[in-house]
């Protein structure tokens, strides 16, 4: 049993697509308005049929009023951190604090060095995404005293002003599944934010890539509590029979998120599907009976 | 003169106060001011980011157009360098996609007025012809600054925003005032829906959409003073060869030309536009019992087709769309508009059946069409592990078949061995027996996976294709295809055409069935001379060097192509689509009615050049 204490966020996973952008922002506007807490969006730059995901962030965060934006996660290699440290911070104080940055060393190189990106190796992009944090939250330290100065390799920096500060502590989730990005979220993220479609065995992945992380942030002298897990679903769905992880009715989606927050510390669930009715019963429908039965559980 | 008037908002720093920032932005949008721009302040910390700022802004109001000064956008020296361009390109499309054309881009250019000019000042400003801002600190200001431009000399036509997207070497305020009220150009909300063609994308700096042939000259007219960018013309966008879409081009756009009309029941006269479909062509002719052959798509406009040629289900019962011509109406590139049939302009008549994109625009065009009733359709799926052999058997029977049967075959890539064959067959009988022997002897190609036998009409063939969508063509890219004429489907060409599909390189491979009715018509009685191939073939790939390479390979099987299924554009293929005297009489006509070669987008005969070019 782990149960890192966090407060529970529930979410979208949403994909950016350009075709159909009344859509999204529809949903980033349903979020808001059933109360959920988070709106996220895919981010792949280079692909032609899906929307600037910076753009959408700061449009979507325009269009609402109380719900958290963040990046599912960025592609540092297109994003360079000098650059997304400015927006990102711009970005939470034109919208009273409510962006978080959800960061990834990057894949499909190929794409990327078609939208001139530089191709690096997998762990090239570890030690690029470690760097890049480095820098991004230098920048945003404004007590600090003098310029930003950065060794590099990867992002070295002379003398940069810094600033502007955030309108609150942002946090950092890293989207990571091998050893090195797990060590690396341990050691320096504020969150863990992996798709359960990608773990090699699902739900079961859990235990094992967990305590790497707890791992890794002992080692570092952090609490593995400092790093928050949270978890996309993409694939979900409301049906009257149960048929696996988030498909089934609404009793059976409460049952598993408790589970997954009870058992294996998960506090923030982003599901996809890019559907109304779905994301407005699992504000209704879900969330609060989720949070009841977790309190609960706790309290004992 | 109207002049187009806004605010500039110094970009806050972080302790300033981004919600007036957007209290401004909405003061100006309900002033009616046309423009927001923000701008750094001199010597101060690092501020806001302009870009999220800026979307942050068009998110928070609904119409004002907002833009960055261009020094905003320079890294800081000591920093970690810029975003990447491809990058930043992309962000503004996707705003525009969110919002609308709403960014200013810099280089459109607007004038800072010193914060008390007055109104004077601000028209000396404005003589430039850049809009002109105020810099405004609140709510006062943005009224006082409203107030300095009475509103009737505010501009009512496209914003700057807008017309910051315009393309070079376009005289777009000159667009004829016939056309202005539907002409398309990039910034309009509209633009993203005539960019693509079916198969291909593109980005034309402006599209005429004329209603009338009166329009479609005035817009040649206009095109003739815009030689230097490039020219499309499109009916129904399905072109393939036809560069119907462009890159910073004109396109002559005639799809609301569009009509159906009968003129003569008795002698199945009708007059149609080049704007319609086949699909609607034939929905129109089914209540009176009549088809007019077409090609396999309904989905193909009426323009590209029947100024190409036409092979279709009917044509080797009732000939190419082509030979049902009895009269084309043009508008050539002298703005005239001429009638073109056997006794007037036979010339022209001659040269619009098979080369009729060089000659001009088609307006209308008349046909006698046929008189059908039910037809047999099928479509089979069939699985073949020996595809030569299937080849080489389907030359046989598609020879052997009577005119009132046509079989296509489309094919790809065999994976592991096997080749899904589909056939698609109509035959033009109503007795479902006789439909049934026609086709059975074809269901032996390989092994029968899907079949679907129906009696049914023409018009619910046609009606297969797909409607166009609310948002228009969705192509991207070029598409990349070879055609060519077959003599005859040898066992030769079997072998070494089974051997390009195993390559890879042809994800989509057709043979047409012809003979029949196509060569009832003499060679020299249009332009479209290829009368006696037994097929026509189509390969498409997704390199077109590769796919050259390997098509020219086959070449010796070849004898010319038909022009609608080939993108190459090395000049030999010219040479391929017209026999050589058919090429030279229709160069000396190009010579006499284009001879500044204004209609090129599509196999054009360049009136400047001689033969040897296309040797
Ligand atoms: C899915 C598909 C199926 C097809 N099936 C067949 C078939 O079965 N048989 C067959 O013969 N062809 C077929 N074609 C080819 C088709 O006939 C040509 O591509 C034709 O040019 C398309 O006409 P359009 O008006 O739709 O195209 P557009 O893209 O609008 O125009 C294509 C070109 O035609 C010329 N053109 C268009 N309008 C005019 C006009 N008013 N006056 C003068 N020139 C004009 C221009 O050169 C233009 O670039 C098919 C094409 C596709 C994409």
């Amino acid at each position: 049993m782990t149960d890192y204490g966090h407060d529970l966020l529930f979410g979208l996973f949403v994909t950016p697509s350009a075709q159909n952008a009344p859509r999204v922002l529809e949903l980033a506007a349903t979020a808001d308005r059933a109360g959920l807490d988070l709106v996220t969006f895919q981010d792949h730059p280079y692909q032609p049929a899906l929307l600037d995901t910076w753009t959408l962030l700061s449009y979507a965060a325009a269009r609402t009023e109380r719900v958290r934006l963040s990046g599912n996660v960025l592609s540092l290699p297109l994003r360079p951190p000098g650059v997304l440290a400015r927006a990102a911070a711009s970005l939470d104080i034109l919208s009273a604090g409510r962006f978080e940055l959800g960061i990834g060393a990057g894949a499909f190189w190929d794409g990327v060095a078609a939208m001139g990106g530089r191709r690096l190796t997998p762990s090239q992009g570890v030690d690029a995404l470690r760097e890049a944090i480095a820098v991004i939250r230098d920048l945003w330290d404004t007590d600090a005293r003098g310029v930003v100065r950065h060794q590099g390799p990867h992002y070295p920096m002379t003398g940069a002003k810094r600033g502007p500060k955030p309108a609150h502590d942002i946090q950092v989730w890293v989207g990571a599944y091998k050893p090195r990005m797990l060590a690396l979220t341990g050691a320096v993220g504020d969150g863990w934010l992996p798709t359960v479609e990608y773990l090699p065995d699902g739900v079961a992945s859990l235990p094992g890539l967990n305590a790497r992380i707890d791992e890794a942030a002992t080692a570092a002298g952090r609490a593995p509590a400092a790093v928050r897990r949270l978890l996309n679903v993409m694939n979900v769905r409301f049906s009257p029979t149960s048929r696996g992880l988030l498909d089934g009715p609404p009793q059976q989606w409460v049952e598993q998120l408790a589970d997954l927050a009870l058992t294996h510390g998960v506090t923030a669930f982003l599901v996809g599907g890019d559907d109304h009715t779905i994301a407005e019963r699992y504000a209704a429908e879900v969330a609060p009976a989720v949070r009841e039965l977790v309190a609960r559980e706790r309290g004992r | 003169m109207a002049i187009e008037l806004g605010i500039v908002l110094d970009l806050p720093a972080a302790d300033g106060d981004p919600a007036a920032l957007v209290d401004l932005a909405r003061q100006a949008e309900s002033a009616g001011l046309d423009l927001v721009a923000l701008r750094g302040e001199a010597g101060a910390e690092q501020g806001l980011d302009p870009w999220t700022t800026a979307v942050w802004l068009a998110g928070r109001t609904t119409r004002i157009p907002i833009g960055i000064a261009p020094d905003l956008n320079s890294p800081d020296p000591g920093g970690p360098g810029p975003a990447y361009p491809s990058v930043v390109a992309k962000a503004q499309q996707s705003l525009e996609v969110l919002a609308g054309t709403r960014f200013v881009t810099p280089d459109a250019g607007w004038v800072v007025a010193p914060p008390d000019a007055g109104a004077e000042h601000i028209r000396r400003l404005a003589d430039a012809g850049a809009p002109v801002v105020v810099p405004a600190r609140s709510a006062e200001d943005v009224r006082r600054i409203a107030g300095l431009v009475a509103k009737e000399n505010r501009p009512a036509g496209r914003s700057a925003a807008v017309r910051a997207r315009r393309r070079a070497g376009i005289d777009y305020d000159g667009v004829p005032a016939s056309l202005a009220d539907v002409a398309i150009e990039p910034g309009d909300p509209a633009y993203r829906r005539v960019t693509s063609t079916y198969l291909r994308g593109g980005s034309p700096g402006l599209v005429l959409r004329p209603r009338t042939s009166d329009e479609v000259a005035d817009a040649v007219a206009f095109a003739r003073r815009h030689r230097q960018v490039p020219l499309g013309l499109r009916s129904g966008g399905h072109g393939i060869s036809g560069r119907s879409t462009n890159d910073g081009g004109l396109v002559i756009d005639v799809g609301a030309l569009n009509g159906i009309e009968v003129l003569d029941a008795a002698q199945r006269l009708v007059r149609i536009g080049p704007g319609a479909t086949w699909k609607q062509v034939a929905a129109a002719l089914d209540p009176y019992g009549w088809a007019l052959g077409s090609g396999d798509y309904g989905g193909v406009g009426v323009g590209g087709l029947a100024t190409a040629g036409g092979i279709g289900y009917l044509s080797r019962r009732y000939g190419l769309t082509i030979d049902r011509l009895r009269a084309v109406e043009l508008v050539l590139a002298d703005g005239s508009r001429v009638r073109t049939s056997k006794q007037d302009h036979a010339d022209l008549f001659w040269a619009v059946r098979g080369a009729g994109a060089n000659f001009g625009v088609a307006t209308a065009f008349e046909f006698e069409v046929s008189e059908v009733r039910q037809v047999g359709w099928a479509q089979l799926v069939l699985v073949s592990t020996d595809l030569e052999q299937s080849l080489r058997r389907y030359g046989e029977l598609t020879s052997a078949a009577p005119r009132d049967t046509t079989v296509f075959l489309v094919t790809g890539r065999p994976r592991q061995g096997r080749s899904v064959i589909q056939l698609y067959a109509m035959v033009d009988q109503e007795d479902p027996e006789v439909i049934i022997e026609r086709l059975t002897p074809f269901t032996e190609l390989g092994a029968l996976a899907q079949q679907q036998v129906v009696r049914t009409s023409y018009k619910d063939v046609m009606a297969l294709a797909a409607d166009v969508g609310p948002d228009g063509h969705q192509g991207m890219g070029e598409p990349v295809s070879r055609s060519a004429f077959l003599p005859a489907l040898t066992g030769d060409v079997a072998r070494d055409v089974t051997r390009l599909l195993r390559s890879g390189l042809v994800y989509f491979f057709e043979l047409r069935s012809m003979g029949g009715a196509i060569a009832d018509t003499p060679a020299d009685e249009t332009a479209f001379a290829h009368r006696t191939p037994a097929f026509q073939v189509t390969a498409m790939g997704a390199d077109q060097s590769r796919l050259n390479a390997a098509w020219d390979g086959l070449g010796q099987h070849f004898d010319g192509l038909y022009l609608s299924f080939d993108t190459d554009l090395r000049p030999q293929r010219l040479g391929d689509a017209f026999p050589p005297r058919v090429l030279s009489r229709l160069r000396e006509l190009k010579r006499r009615y284009d001879p500044d070669n204004l209609f090129r987008d599509n196999f054009n005969i360049d009136p400047r050049l001689t033969e040897e070019h296309t040797r």
